[in-house]
């Protein structure tokens, strides 16, 4: 079953002759530890797709089904409760609290879900450790370079357990080098963790590290392919300029 | 040829065998899965710069087994292969497979370009994914050459796949006037236009009209 | 601690700076409430217990409905009602004393009944003996320390007074000084600040000169009666003119005791609606900063009652601390003041306060304000934070909403304007000091929709000066009218009471200085320094203006009596005149439809003359008839005319012949007198004789009327000078206001200063910049609160007029150059520190803000 299954998922904003469908009967599912991409030019919808799946909008018409429920029939207590536990985020301006230090940040989500605090602190540094960071957990997010503070992001993603990440376009403000690595973690937290992962992103090299990508143009999907084949890419490597 | 003088350059550090040789290109191309060179292509390029006099062969005092050859750089040889590294080398990305099909398709109607272009983007996505995960693997194992190597192998795909978006949004221009720039029928302009050019060189028309024919005319913007 | 609490605590460290100027509001406003409100209790106190003292112990105690004094006679009656134990009579007078004489001002003269005494309250010993019926016969005029009087002191009184038994304490009397000897000291409580002195009652009744007449009679009730029962049976036995109960106290001096408190709480109440405009405005923009934040925290699975908790936390640290802090300062304040104002009290009034008094209320009163204005100021932001959606955290910054809900509002400042209006001219003095808070109030809701026209206008000045920078500073002021209405409202506020209190008071000032003028036109006074003629004052018996009037030089004398009466059940002095004698030496302040021609009918029997107080509690018009309980019972009068003399200008007074005073009252002795030197005498060697003939007469300062004015007008500055200092502190909130609203405008566009800087803006300009802005928010402020503030004090001194005080109304020059000087002044100051911060801007990093 995947985790995460929109059907006919449209979102139109304004009204009448202003009206902009920004996403139109959109189809889409993910599977558990997926690792999906969508593409596509700015304006296309896919911030919005990404909002709609997170709770963050509600969607014209069209559903969202995550874990089975439809989150068009869920509370707004439900929703939040749903995003605090079974969807991580991870935005482009990292956004963490500027007041709190790194484990604080990624002790947040477990904080605000009623954990103890030394419980969540403890769970929180475990994630740090595995992103890498165990030694800058008492640094504030001023104190951290922006890969660095990503990766406390991301840490806050995956602090809950939950099964699907959602990421606008989390290179977006990196340099190259810190994207890479940034992108290269997120697939780890694919592969080795199994969390599955939609990644909003204009940057191909990013995507790259997807197992399928989607693209996107004017509110529609216009391509769904999966790009995780050893085979298929040895050939495609010869014949593309490395020979 | 460049297989040739990159065996040159590894006979200029020390003698080998031929597989040997083989080993040692490998090594240096960033393995099979990069550049895969059968080892009947190495011999044969062994004894053609034996020929050449590029390189000596002398047979190595078997060790109970059949008989092997090792092989030595000459002085002509270290000579040809300091020339060679002193060259630039030219890119030639104009010489594109892909372009040809797509360009063909449009005009023999024989394949849908569109999914000719999504079959492409897909295969260059796939090939993204692969160079990514294997830089990936590389940066693990700390090898900086190749992984510089594939960070070129990466970027160029990446220009590959931002060009391939261009060609995509420009599909429709395309098909209205694939042959303008055709070279065969060497029309150079549709007819009427000369009327208004003035009788001065063509290059010198062309570049007084531009600015009234760019707005209109999608072939030329 | 939950989510909420932690980020709440982490916000505030965070930002320091903000934090301790937001509190610090919060601060001012709750030390001038808790420390002014613990003064006035303390006043209150010690004048309560200097009359009131020991009322509670005794069973029953009968009072003249008229509030004065009564017949001794009236004791037997009530000791001869069923149920009564015992019942025995009192003269209970507070007097002041000489000044210097003792460290005490006012001392309780109380005579006693020695042989009734006892059976009514326990006088338990400590030394020496009680009072006898011996002692009862007495000579006043005894010379030698072996036959004076005795008299017996609480332990408290006797150390405070710095005596021992067989001293001798020496008090004013109508006959001259009098020498007492201590006979004994007793073990009571007495409140602090409030002393007594027991004597047989015709020794206390020749000392105060006051006949055989009473102010008190105690008594007890049988055991196992029921004391309601006994109470009404006395009334019966007595009748209406009598009351029975506690003592009452001055209502009228109470009255204005409570006035002071009243406007004294306004001041605090300003203060802290300032603060909570300040706590609205910072909130607001944090909420507008951390949006961002915001949004995230929700997306990341925060409730909005998460939200909406954090910034309610925040609001509720700064308020427990700003309380705590402003009660500790107020504490402080209240003691300063006390020590200030104790110097005035003792002088004036003779009325020595203790320790500042802080009533439960008080505590509720700055708790509540405190911490409810705090968080009910957050509340609004908060809940505006709680309604951010998680996708605008992805959005870039809305832009201002603000200016259509401005003008919904308006229309509701609008109402309130109106109503406070109405109430403004209603022209009773409680309706229009609150009127004038709701006025404030409106006005400030107001305010945004004025933002656009009045920065227009200032505009065009401030680009005058400012020539690059000043439509810049307009267009960002303009585009966040919120921000700066609020802002504006405080520093309005500020202004306006500035203004409308410097207008009153002068115009208070200026009235006084009238009356003065008018109503001691003679050469030279003999008045008690305590100005109260009513109370703690001892007259003098007819000797001292006899021997004033036989002074070499002196021509024409007059002299004040006084009695008391009541009206109502509400108490009032009665001023008796010589007609003829008092219209030689001075004046009166006529009101409207009276004029001089009424002093020669006050001769005539039942005329009466009124104060302006008086008639405007009662509603009195020349022609009218009004009743008063007097000693003798009730009387009707018929109202000659309306008029105030300066002396008794502050309280409900009513004007009689001294023939009627003496006939309805038994009042004889003088408690001022005025005398005018005769046309050519030396006035110096006049006052020298007239001090020779007063100074038996320590009760009685004597004063050329000269040096007596300016002696009044340097009071009045003295007074003065402590509320320019009120003010002052006044409008330090609205310093901060300024400040707060312009750093936190600095930090919200650190970016676009960046881009200036970028583009080439010098830090010169950038500084100007934040100054014309600064100084734009200033004026605006300034503006509207001139206006108001005129506005607002007109009303005040038309109130003030309606209730009696006749007075000019004074238009406040110098309120409205010292607010124009505190609107440049603190426009300047406020831009200071956001200026410098602006200048320091680092470019490149302010352009990555975010």
């Amino acid at each position: 079953m995947p985790i995460v299954e929109t059907k006919g998922l449209t979102r139109v904003y304004g009204e009448g002759s202003n009206a902009v469908t920004a996403l139109d009967a959109v189809d889409l599912a993910v599977e558990p530890g997926e690792f999906v991409a969508v593409m596509g030019p700015s304006g296309c919808g896919k911030s919005t797709l990404l909002n709609l799946i997170g709770g963050l909008d509600a969607p014209t018409s069209g559903s969202v089904v995550i874990d089975g429920r439809d989150i068009a029939h869920m509370s707004e207590a439900e929703v939040t409760a749903l995003r605090r536990r079974r969807i991580g985020f991870v935005f482009q301006f990292f956004n963490l609290i500027p007041v709190l230090d790194a484990a604080e940040n990624v002790a947040l989500p477990l904080v605000l879900d009623g954990v103890k605090a030394a419980e969540a602190k403890a769970t929180a540094i475990e994630w740090l450790a595995r992103v890498g960071l165990q030694d800058l957990a008492g640094r504030k997010p001023d104190e951290l370079s922006g890969g660095q503070q990503q990766r406390v992001a991301i840490a806050r993603a995956l602090v809950t357990d939950p099964a699907l990440i959602l990421a606008d376009e989390p290179t977006g403000n990196l340099d190259s080098r810190s994207s890479d690595d940034i992108a290269r973690l997120l697939k780890e937290v694919s592969v080795t963790w199994g969390r599955a992962i939609l990644m909003v992103t204009h940057d191909p090299r990013i995507a790259a590290h997807a197992d399928r990508i989607v693209f996107m143009r004017d509110g529609r999907v216009v391509d769904d392919t999966r790009i995780a084949g050893a085979q298929e890419a040895r050939d495609a490597m010869e014949k593309v300029g490395l020979l | 040829m460049t297989v040739r003088h990159a065996l040159l350059g590894i006979l200029s550090q020390r003698p080998g065998h031929g597989y040997e040789l083989h080993e040692a290109f490998e090594a240096l191309a960033g393995g099979r899965a990069l550049w895969d060179v059968k080892p009947a292509q190495v011999y044969t390029t062994l004894a053609r710069l034996v020929d050449a006099g590029l390189v000596k062969r002398t047979a190595s005092p078997g060790d109970g087994g059949p008989a092997r050859h090792v092989h030595e750089i000459t002085d002509a040889g270290r000579a040809e292969f300091v020339a060679w590294l002193g060259e630039g080398v030219h890119a030639e990305h104009h010489r594109d497979e892909f372009f040809l099909k797509l360009v063909l398709a449009l005009t023999t109607g024989a394949a849908d370009p569109v999914g000719l272009i999504k079959t492409q983007r897909t295969t260059l996505y796939r090939d993204l994914h692969e160079l990514t995960a294997r830089r990936a693997e590389l940066v693990r194992s700390g090898d900086l050459a190749h992984e510089l190597l594939l960070d070129k192998a990466i970027m160029h795909t990446e220009a590959d796949l931002r060009w391939l978006e261009m060609a995509e949004a420009r599909l429709g221009d395309m098909v209205e006037c694939p042959l303008s720039a055709s070279p065969p029928k060497r029309r150079g302009r549709p007819p009427g236009r000369e009327e208004h050019e003035a009788p001065a060189g063509e290059a010198a028309g062309n570049n007084k009209g531009a600015s009234s024919i760019k707005e209109s005319d999608p072939c030329r913007s | 601690m939950s989510a909420q609490v932690t980020l709440a605590i982490r916000y505030l460290k965070g930002r320091r700076l903000r934090t301790a100027l937001t509190t610090l509001a919060i601060v001012f406003g709750v030390m001038l409430l808790f420390g002014l409100n613990g003064i006035i209790p303390a006043m209150v106190q010690s004048l309560q217990s200097s009359m009131i003292a020991a009322s509670g112990q005794t069973d029953l105690v009968v009072t003249s409905a008229s509030t004065g004094l009564f017949d001794a006679a009236v004791a037997d009656r009530v000791g001869t009602v069923e149920g009564v134990e015992a019942a025995t009579p009192v003269l209970r007078v507070p007097v002041a004393l000489a000044p210097g004489r003792y460290p005490v001002g006012m001392l309780s003269i109380i005579g006693v009944d020695p042989a009734t005494a006892g059976r009514v309250r326990p006088y338990p010993v400590a030394e020496g003996r009680f009072l006898s019926e011996e002692d009862a016969k007495q000579d006043l005029e005894g010379g030698e320390a072996t036959k004076r009087p005795a008299v017996v002191l609480p332990a408290s009184t006797a150390s405070a007074l710095g005596l021992e038994v067989g001293d001798t304490l020496e008090v004013p009397s109508a006959r001259g000084v009098a020498r007492l000897t201590v006979a004994g000291v007793l073990k009571m409580p007495t409140a602090p600040g409030n002393e007594e002195a027991y004597m047989a009652l015709p020794v206390a009744q020749a000392l105060l000169g006051s006949g055989d007449r009473v102010s008190e009679v105690d008594a007890t009730v049988k055991a196992g009666v029921d004391r309601a029962e006994v109470t009404r049976a006395v009334q019966r036995a007595l009748g209406s003119a009598y009351r029975i109960g506690g003592v009452e106290p001055d209502s009228s001096l109470f009255a204005s005791i409570k006035l002071g408190g009243f406007i004294i709480n306004m001041f605090g109440v300003f203060a802290i609606v300032m603060a909570g405009f300040i706590i609205l405005n910072t909130f607001r923009t944090v909420v507008a900063e951390r949006r961002h934040d915001i949004g995230m925290l929700r997306a990341i699975g925060a409730s909005r009652h998460t939200i909406f908790g954090m910034f309610l936390t925040e609001s509720l640290v700064q308020g427990v601390l700003g309380t705590a802090l402003g009660i500790i300062a107020g504490w402080w304040v209240a003691k300063l003041a006390m020590a200030g104002v104790g110097v005035i009290s003792s002088d004036l009034l003779h009325l020595s306060i203790g320790r500042p008094v802080f009533t439960p209320g008080t505590w509720v009163l700055a708790i509540g304000m405190g911490v409810g204005v705090t968080v009910l100021a957050a509340l609004v932001p908060a809940r505006a934070a709680a309604s951010i959606t998680p996708l605008e955290a992805m959005r870039p910054q809305a832009g201002d909403r603000y200016e259509k809900a401005a003008t919904h509002r308006a229309w509701w400042g609008v109402a309130v304007i109106v109503l406070a209006v109405a109430g403004l001219l209603s022209r009773d003095t409680t309706l229009v000091g609150a009127s004038s808070v709701v006025f404030l109030v409106g006005l400030a809701l107001v305010t945004p929709a004025l933002v656009r026209p009045v920065t227009d206008a200032f505009g065009r000045a401030i680009e005058a000066v400012f020539r690059r920078e000043g439509g810049l500073a307009k267009a960002n002021l303009t585009r966040n009218a919120g921000r700066a209405a609020v802002t504006a409202s405080a520093m309005m506020v500020s202004v306006a009471v500035i203004i409308a209190l410097l207008g009153t008071f002068t115009s208070v000032f200026d009235g006084f200085i009238g009356y003065i003028d008018k109503s001691m036109g003679a050469d030279f006074l003999a008045v008690p320094s305590n100005l109260l003629l009513s109370t703690g004052t001892v007259g003098a018996d007819a000797a001292l203006v006899t021997a004033v009037k036989s002074t070499e030089g002196v021509g024409d004398v007059a002299t004040l009596r006084v009695g008391r009466a009541a009206m109502g059940g509400t108490g009032l002095q009665v001023i008796g005149i010589d007609p003829v004698a008092y219209s030689k030496v001075a004046s009166f302040e006529y009101s409207e439809g009276s004029s001089e021609a009424a002093l020669a009918r006050l001769g005539t029997d039942g005329a009466i003359m009124v104060n302006g107080i008086f008639a405007a509690q009662q509603g009195l018009r020349p022609g009218d008839t009004l009743r008063l309980e007097t000693p003798a019972g009730p009387r009707n009068y018929t109202v000659v005319a309306v008029a105030t003399d300066y002396l008794n200008a502050k309280l409900a007074t009513a004007y009689v012949s001294q023939a009627e005073l003496e006939r309805e009252f038994g009042v004889t002795t003088d408690v001022a007198i005025m005398a005018d030197a005769r046309p050519g005498a030396d006035r110096q060697a006049v006052r020298a004789a007239l001090a020779r003939t007063v100074r038996d007469y320590p009760q009685f300062a004597l004063y050329d009327t000269r040096e007596w004015r300016d002696l009044q007008v340097a009071t009045f500055r003295q007074v003065y000078g402590a509320m320019y200092v009120m003010l002052f502190v006044l409008a330090v909130p609205s310093l901060l206001a300024l400040l707060n609203t312009l750093a936190i405008g600095v930090l919200a566009r650190t970016r676009e200063i960046g881009m200036l800087r970028a583009i080439g803006s010098t830090r010169v300009q950038v500084r100007r910049m934040v100054i014309a802005e600064s100084l734009l928010l200033a004026s605006l402020g300034t503006a509207l609160g001139m206006l108001s503030g005129v506005w607002l004090g007109y009303s005040m001194v038309d109130a003030m007029n309606a209730v009696g005080f006749k007075m000019p109304y004074y238009f406040p020059y110098d309120g409205l150059a010292i607010a124009l000087v505190i609107g440049v002044v603190f426009g300047v100051l406020a831009a200071l520190v956001p200026a410098r911060q602006a200048t320091k801007l680092d470019v490149v990093a302010a352009l990555r803000y975010e």
